[in-house]
């Protein structure tokens, strides 16, 4: 009973509305403040803001010894490792590199490459973008890689990530979502999506 | 040729997701009594209901009593498997014959399922009963005898509160809870319960109130107490998010969105349901929850995703280089190229992909892509009682038709149904779906990774072979629903940490007499000049993610089992990648045997090699030789009436095309895409044949290439392709010469094809039908030479005809038929008025059904109906296989149906002159999916006539004595049955 006329009494409302009201206000603002540090998750918080690339290119003659490779892991027959060395499997040595000697084996090869850039096979495509000459083209693309590349492509560490990521089809490569565009040539270490072909 | 993916460009299809029917499941919120949709119902434990009733309506509350006694004289003899009355009661009289116990009798059981095989009888004895009960546990199928139970349960709602304004206190949940089975309505009749019957039986238990957190039924916490978590292991979860503060996780390592919504929050609860199965660390806990959680936001709230973001996502999840991947969404699009690429590319960069196969069954021929692919972990769901959950997709892979044979999938089951996860927000909620499966296995797969020392031996293929080598068979369910059966955590832990690299079979072994593990292929026995029997095996390749056949296949007959009676041809991938491939083994029966029934073995010896990866010496390959042992029961060549060839070539569907549903009123499923094949959505119209005694074999190729002097009928239904010249001319000759044929048309009107179209939103594009439920024009062509014609009227309504109800749904009618021949008509809604203009029309004497003996010596006979969706298992209402019965009777035996032929609906044949016959739509794009047709400038053409396939038969390396070890093998397989 006591209870009661003590909630008739306005003052007792008011405070109660001021404090739901303090609540509501506060959890709203950090509602919005919540979504604003998500998306710095995935996208530069303004536009004048330039994204720090941290690729390292490399340069100049990249026969340079190392003891262990990195490579593209996935294909068929073929394999690229980070020197830019196509070779089949069969010639992949033990450290992960290819075997520079096997006939097989040659570096920065662009031969099954259009000249928008984009390759019938991918290895070659990542071959062919990791030759030095292909730094300018890659830096300006990733300056103003698109919106939704950037999770992606933050995330790269280096020139071969770079490429191993730029070649790989995305949805650049489709039209109509389950169509590539061009289903030949559709490997593109390139600034230009491949060619729209009709379905 | 089983098995070459057909490449063709320009695919159009919609990523239905499961994820869409997973979210009309709702939480146990039993609160309304109506809608009980496939997936609504919650698990049926007392324990459960209790705690879904206090958080509805706290003042209610639940009490569950029960008590059993014994009943006297009275036993439960249970038996080893399921037989019917007759049998079981000659059991234990055979059993009780020894001790004169005569006075005893079978308690008789009168209820629906008596007329079914059982697999306990309640058996009365009155005298003797000791000696009685000894002799009769000693009989072979006698597995144990158990005193009667009564059991008396009862449920009891108490309502504290004095007043009974509560809303939650509704008269209707009173009458609800006081069933024994609570929230389980109607759960024995078909189509609205919960549980599968499968028409299978499970063993009768009392409900009991079982522990739901899956992660403990599956005995992780053996593994949490070895210390392995999962940690180290980075899992990605491909759904619909996760908050950031949400308090069941505590390693989150990223979350990232690709969809067009700027959030990284679920909105939905699925995503958070599915993160919280991986790897919540408290409530409802996951099975590794030190693992390292990667959220890929790739669907939105509004339940949109596109391949391109899928695309998108998959490249970072390699770049990540993340270990276990679950996507507990799929679609019926198999022939997405990018998607498929993608996915093959994800594996071979070493991730392992756990996927749900699908919430489209009980239908067969609904298996989900990329759980359907051959290097993805695909995951069917079953309930707390080892059913298979009724929504659980099934039946073969659909890619290889209409040449080959599906593959089997998925690859293992489990808990689907009523498992209880992460909450959106807090707290625990339940959740039915294979999208439910699908994060149990990965959950189950990272725990696993995390155990193993040497994760350099942790790959897509190790873990599957792991997983279905360990996989515990269910029993009564066959492997195109089971795939290897129930995931056994533990038993994969063992065999994981013990793995040397190896290539193996899934299946592991061919056994065409297994029923019903091996259904279809124990369904029917082979015969000499039948068609080929295809078992499309997938090699996984644990050794590296390429791989390749050395040399050939060989097989070796055993010639003490007739194995020589057997003629084998094997094609297999010419590359295993990435870490599977396929062996499709095409059995037929040798010409010796034509007259000969038996039993034949032999096995197929495979070696797989790869490229040894971390091998110093580097010198070259790693081997496994895996031999697959093959067993087939054969029977006498059946006499060509007996013979039904069911053409699967004219058969298309989708994808690739927009062939739409036969049934136009299922505007919520507007794809044909199970396959239409025998073993698929014509499954119960196939053992429906088989238990007439037809044998039913597949024409994957041109009519031209089959020997038509075996066959008593041509069965054709729902044909959407066109046909070769040479198709129509042999077919014209065959006829001629004996040959029969049954059309089942379906409809074909070309203004309500344009009326059908629609903005597809997942390609972004206005889908047209390439034909109609039929290819109405191309079947006219066929069988114009016999004066016949089918129309562009579309009908649809209920009839009787000979005294069976029947239903026609979206079909055509008969234009044109002999004047000598038997029409039989009905009086039908006019549905293309109703389509076109909502306008409703009766329609009298429609011609459905066509019965023509053709006049030539010998002659074949024709019978045309109108409509295929009474005896296609989609979405079908009444079944009409007693029409198909004495349309064979009238085909094969020359045995006209007086039901039909004397019935009142007889008319005279139409002549058709009055309407012009329908015409292919304008500007179609069949030729784009046709196997027949080809672009043209001005009309498509067809194509010249390819060859018929030609198996090439593996010449026999015969073994003279029986191999013990393959007997040893069996012994074990049977005992992991």
């Amino acid at each position: 009973m006591v209870f009661r006329r003590l909630l008739r009494k306005r003052w007792v409302l008011g405070v109660v509305f001021g404090l739901s009201l303090i609540y509501f206000l506060s959890s709203t603002l950090k509602q919005e403040e919540r979504i604003i540090r998500d998306r710095t998750l995935l996208e530069v918080r303004d536009s004048d803001h330039h994204i720090q690339w941290k690729i390292k290119f490399i340069l100049g003659n990249s026969s340079r010894q190392i003891s262990q490779c990195r490579n593209s892991i996935q294909g068929k027959s073929l394999l690229t490792d980070e020197l830019g060395y196509v070779c089949e499997r069969k010639d992949l040595l033990v450290n992960g590199c290819c075997n520079v000697n096997a006939p097989s084996s040659s570096q920065h090869v662009c031969t099954s490459c259009l000249a928008n850039g984009c390759c019938s096979i991918y290895e070659h495509c990542v071959s062919c973008c990791l030759q030095p000459d292909k730094q300018p083209l890659l830096e300006h693309f990733l300056n103003r890689a698109a919106e939704g590349f950037q999770n992606l492509f933050t995330a790269v560490e280096d020139h071969f990530e770079l490429c191993l990521a730029k070649c790989r089809t995305s949805s650049q490569s489709v039209q109509h979502e389950n169509t590539y565009r061009n289903p030949q040539a559709k490997y593109c270490y390139g600034e230009s999506p491949p060619e729209l072909l009709p379905i | 040729m089983g098995n070459d993916q057909k490449r063709t460009a320009g695919t159009m299809i919609v990523r239905l997701c499961l994820l869409v029917a997973f979210l009309g499941c709702r939480l146990p919120v039993v609160g309304t009594e109506e809608d009980s949709g496939p997936f609504s119902t919650p698990f049926p434990s007392p324990l459960n209901a209790d705690a879904l009733l206090s958080t509805n309506c706290s003042q209610l509350t639940l009490k569950l009593d029960f008590s059993t006694k014994v009943v006297k004289h009275e036993y439960i003899v249970a038996f080893n498997g399921y037989f019917t009355a007759k049998a079981r009661s000659d059991f234990i009289s055979s059993a009780l014959r020894d001790v004169d116990a005569v006075n005893w009798r079978i308690v008789r059981r009168d209820n629906p399922a008596s007329d079914y095989p059982s697999d306990f009888e309640v058996v009365e004895i009155r005298q003797d009963t000791r000696s009685s009960l000894l002799t009769l546990q000693d009989h072979p199928y006698i597995k144990r005898v158990t005193p009667q139970r009564m059991v008396l349960r009862s449920l009891k709602l108490t309502d504290p509160g004095t007043d009974g304004a509560s809303p939650c206190n509704d008269i209707r949940w009173v009458q609800k809870w006081q069933s024994s089975r609570p929230l389980r309505r109607t759960s024995l009749s078909l189509g609205s319960g919960f549980w599968h019957a499968t028409g299978r039986h499970s063993s009768r238990r009392l409900l009991r109130a079982i522990p739901r957190h899956v992660a403990q039924i599956l005995q992780a916490d053996v593994l949490w107490q070895m210390g392995h978590t999962g940690s180290g292991v980075k899992v990605a979860v491909f759904d619909t998010g996760l908050s950031e503060k949400h308090p069941h996780f505590k390693n989150v390592k990223e979350r990232t969105n690709w969809t067009n919504e700027k959030t990284l929050d679920d909105g939905l609860g699925h995503g958070t349901f599915v993160a919280g199965v991986i790897a919540s660390m408290r409530e409802c806990q996951g099975f590794a929850p030190d693992s390292e959680l990667h959220i890929f936001r790739v669907f939105t709230n509004n339940q949109v995703s596109y391949t391109s973001w899928f695309l998108d996502a998959f490249n970072y999840a390699i770049l990540k280089k993340i270990d276990v991947l679950n996507l507990s969404i799929g679609g019926p699009d198999f022939m997405d190229h990018p998607f498929v690429d993608k996915v093959w590319e994800l594996t071979a960069n070493k991730v392992i992909m756990v996927s749900a196969i699908g919430n489209d069954g009980p239908l067969y021929g609904t298996l989900n892509n990329p759980a359907d692919q051959m290097d993805v972990i695909g995951v069917g769901g079953i309930d707390f009682e080892d059913n298979i959950a009724r929504f659980s997709s099934r039946g073969m892979t659909t890619w290889e038709l209409p040449g080959g044979y599906g593959r089997v999938k998925p690859d293992i089951v489990t808990y689907g149904s009523g498992v209880r996860g992460s909450g959106l927000k807090e707290g625990c909620r339940s959740l039915s779906g294979t999208s439910v499966a699908s994060p149990v296995v990965a959950g189950a797969v990272t725990l696993l990774a995390s155990t193993v020392l040497n994760r350099e031996l942790v790959n897509p293929a190790s873990m599957k072979q792991a997983l279905i080598a360990s996989a515990r068979r269910l029993p009564g369910v066959n492997m195109f629903e089971q795939g290897h059966g129930k995931l056994d955590l533990l038993r994969a832990y063992q065999i994981l940490n013990s793995y040397k690299p190896q290539a193996s079979l899934s299946p592991s072994y061919i056994d065409l007499t297994e029923c019903p593990y091996m259904w279809p292929y124990c369904s029917q026995p082979i015969y000499y000049g039948g068609m080929p029997t295809i078992v499309n095996v997938t090699i996984l390749n644990g050794m590296g993610v390429t791989g390749r056949i050395v040399d050939k296949p060989i097989w070796q007959p055993y010639l003490p089992q007739n194995g020589d009676y057997v003629d084998v041809a094997v094609s297999y991938s010419p590359v295993l990648w990435p870490w599977a491939g396929y062996l499709a083994i095409s059995v037929s029966v040798a010409k010796k045997a034509a007259s000969w029934e038996g039993i034949a073995q032999g096995h197929v010896m495979v070696t797989v090699a790869s490229p040894a990866e971390n091998d110093v010496s580097n010198t070259g390959e790693m081997t496994s030789t895996v031999k697959l042992p093959v067993k087939v029961k054969i029977v006498p060549t059946p006499p060509r009436s007996k013979r039904i060839l069911w053409d699967q070539y004219h058969n298309l569907r989708y994808p690739p095309g927009y062939f739409p549903r036969d049934n136009l009123r299922m505007k919520n499923d507007p794809l044909d895409w199970n396959g239409d094949h025998i073993h698929t959505n014509f499954r119960d119209m196939y053992q429906h044949l088989r238990s007439m005694g037809y044998f039913v074999e597949v024409l994957g190729a041109p009519i031209t290439c089959f020997d038509a002097s075996q066959y008593g009928t041509l069965l054709m239904v729902d044909s959407e392709e066109e046909y070769f010249p040479e198709e129509i001319t042999k077919l014209r000759r065959d006829i001629d010469n004996g040959l029969s044929l049954i059309i089942f048309s379906d409809w074909y009107n070309t203004s309500v094809m344009r009326k059908v179209k629609f903005y597809d939103e997942n390609t972004r594009q206005w889908w047209m039908p390439d034909t109609g439920g039929a290819n109405v024009p191309a079947l006219n062509d066929l069988i114009a030479v016999w004066g016949m014609a089918f129309s562009d009227g579309l009908y649809e309504g209920d009839f009787t005809m000979a005294d069976h109800d029947m239903y026609y749904a979206s079909g055509c009618s008969i234009a044109r038929f002999p004047e000598d021949g038997i029409v039989v008509a009905q009086t039908l809604k006019d549905q293309g008025l109703e389509v076109l203009k909502q306008e409703t029309a009766v329609v009298e004497n429609v011609p459905v059904l066509g019965l023509y003996q053709t006049p030539s010596e010998g002659g074949g006979r024709i019978a045309l109906y109108g409509d295929s969706n009474c005896i296609d298992d989609s979405h079908r209402q009444k079944d009409c296989f007693w029409l198909l019965d004495a349309l064979l009777q009238y085909t094969s035996y020359s045995m006209t149906p007086p039901s039909l032929t004397h019935s009142k609906n007889r008319v005279v044949p139409p002549t058709g002159t009055d309407r012009p016959l329908p015409q292919r739509l304008e500007g179609n794009h069949l030729y784009r999916y046709s196997k027949v047709l080809e672009a043209h400038l001005g009309d498509p053409k067809p194509r010249p006539l390819p060859a018929c396939p030609h198996l090439s038969w593996a010449k026999p390396q015969p073994l003279n004595e029986t191999l013990k070890k393959y007997k040893y093998y069996m012994k074990i397989l049977k005992r992991r049955k």
